[in-house]
């Protein structure tokens, strides 16, 4: 275990194991592959260079790295935002498209519920979509997505309540023109 | 005493971890409809539940950015340190047989579909988890037409 302490090739194991995480929160929130695979390299090459001031606070499948790593993660989307104001959002087809590259006649349904699903998540404002997207699709407990959003846990589960009751009136509103 | 919302908020919570992990294949108990979140909400949980994807990067972005890593992390390592310094303790051991599978069965999708055709893993992940929910989403369809 010594050994593991000091070596930072050990980082390859953990960037194996969430980088897929990082990856799909970086394309939710900005909605372009390209986009999201420069934010994921930037988060985890911060990651190791700054491996010496993360502090473990838990054990085993308790553990606060993934965590730690989102924070990074939302910093730096926070920072990739900023320079995106100038820039037009990108459309939800983006998303669509390549969470359904598979797409085939008898998906049709799949993907129009996906695409019902998406817009109404992107309907929302950025800590309600940020807070359903880490339940949702990273499994978070409240009290770790209340520690990558900086709120408490109950402020997460009022804020997860909120966007629900909003995700479901979006979805209960007449079909728009399909994507 | 706990005011409406505060019971709403609470069962939604308890009804989302009831959820989340029979998806993982741990023993979970739904609430009753009674003590639950009220249908609607439940179905709309139940279809973010279902329907969210994790989405994967290409298996050229995942390769070309564990290089950088690499190379990176051999820079720091031959860098000199402080007395005393040491990297932290790594919250896993990457000797543990079930990284090892984790690994694999990334390996195992991407053989799958990602590698011959040269498409992003997305597809293959996708589909996979497509197929192990298509049966519930199946049922939840008819809320949405």
């Amino acid at each position: 275990m010594e050994a593991a302490r000091r070596d930072p090739h050990a980082f390859e194991a953990l960037y194996r194991k969430y980088v897929a995480q990082v990856y799909s929160f970086a394309l939710y929130e900005l909605r372009n592959p390209h986009a999201a695979e420069d934010l994921t390299a930037q988060v985890f090459l911060r990651a190791l260079a700054g491996l010496s001031e993360f502090r473990e606070q838990g054990a085993g499948d308790e553990s606060s790295f993934r965590v730690w790593l989102f924070q990074i993660c939302r910093n730096s989307i926070s920072n990739e935002r900023r320079r995106q104001r100038r820039h037009p959002e990108a459309p939800l087809d983006t998303v669509l498209d390549h969470a359904a590259p598979d797409d085939v006649a008898e998906r049709a349904a799949d993907r129009q519920e996906l695409a019902r699903a998406l817009a109404a998540i992107y309907a929302l404002p950025a800590d309600r979509r940020r807070a359903l997207v880490l339940r949702f699709v990273h499994e978070m407990s409240a009290r770790e997505i209340g520690q990558v959003l900086g709120k408490s846990e109950s402020a997460v589960r009022v804020t997860i309540h909120r966007a629900l009751r909003q995700v479901t009136e979006q979805l209960r509103q007449p079909r728009g023109p399909a994507h | 005493m706990l005011g409406r919302e505060d019971e709403a908020v609470i069962q939604a919570d308890a009804y989302i971890d009831a959820l989340l992990a029979a998806h993982g294949g741990l023993p979970a108990a739904l609430p009753d409809a009674a003590a639950g979140p009220s249908e609607q909400l439940r179905r709309t949980i139940e279809l973010l539940e279902a329907r969210l994807p994790r989405f994967h990067p290409s298996f050229r972005f995942e390769e070309a950015l564990a290089g950088r890593l690499r190379a990176a992390a051999s820079m720091d390592s031959s860098a000199p340190r402080p007395p005393g310094s040491t990297i932290p303790q790594l919250p896993i051991d990457t000797r543990l047989p079930g990284l090892a599978e984790n690994v694999m069965f990334d390996r195992r999708l991407l053989l799958g579909g990602a590698i011959a055709s040269g498409v992003s893993l997305a597809g293959a992940a996708m589909f996979v988890r497509a197929q192990r929910r298509s049966g519930r989403a199946r049922s939840r369809r008819e809320w949405l037409s």
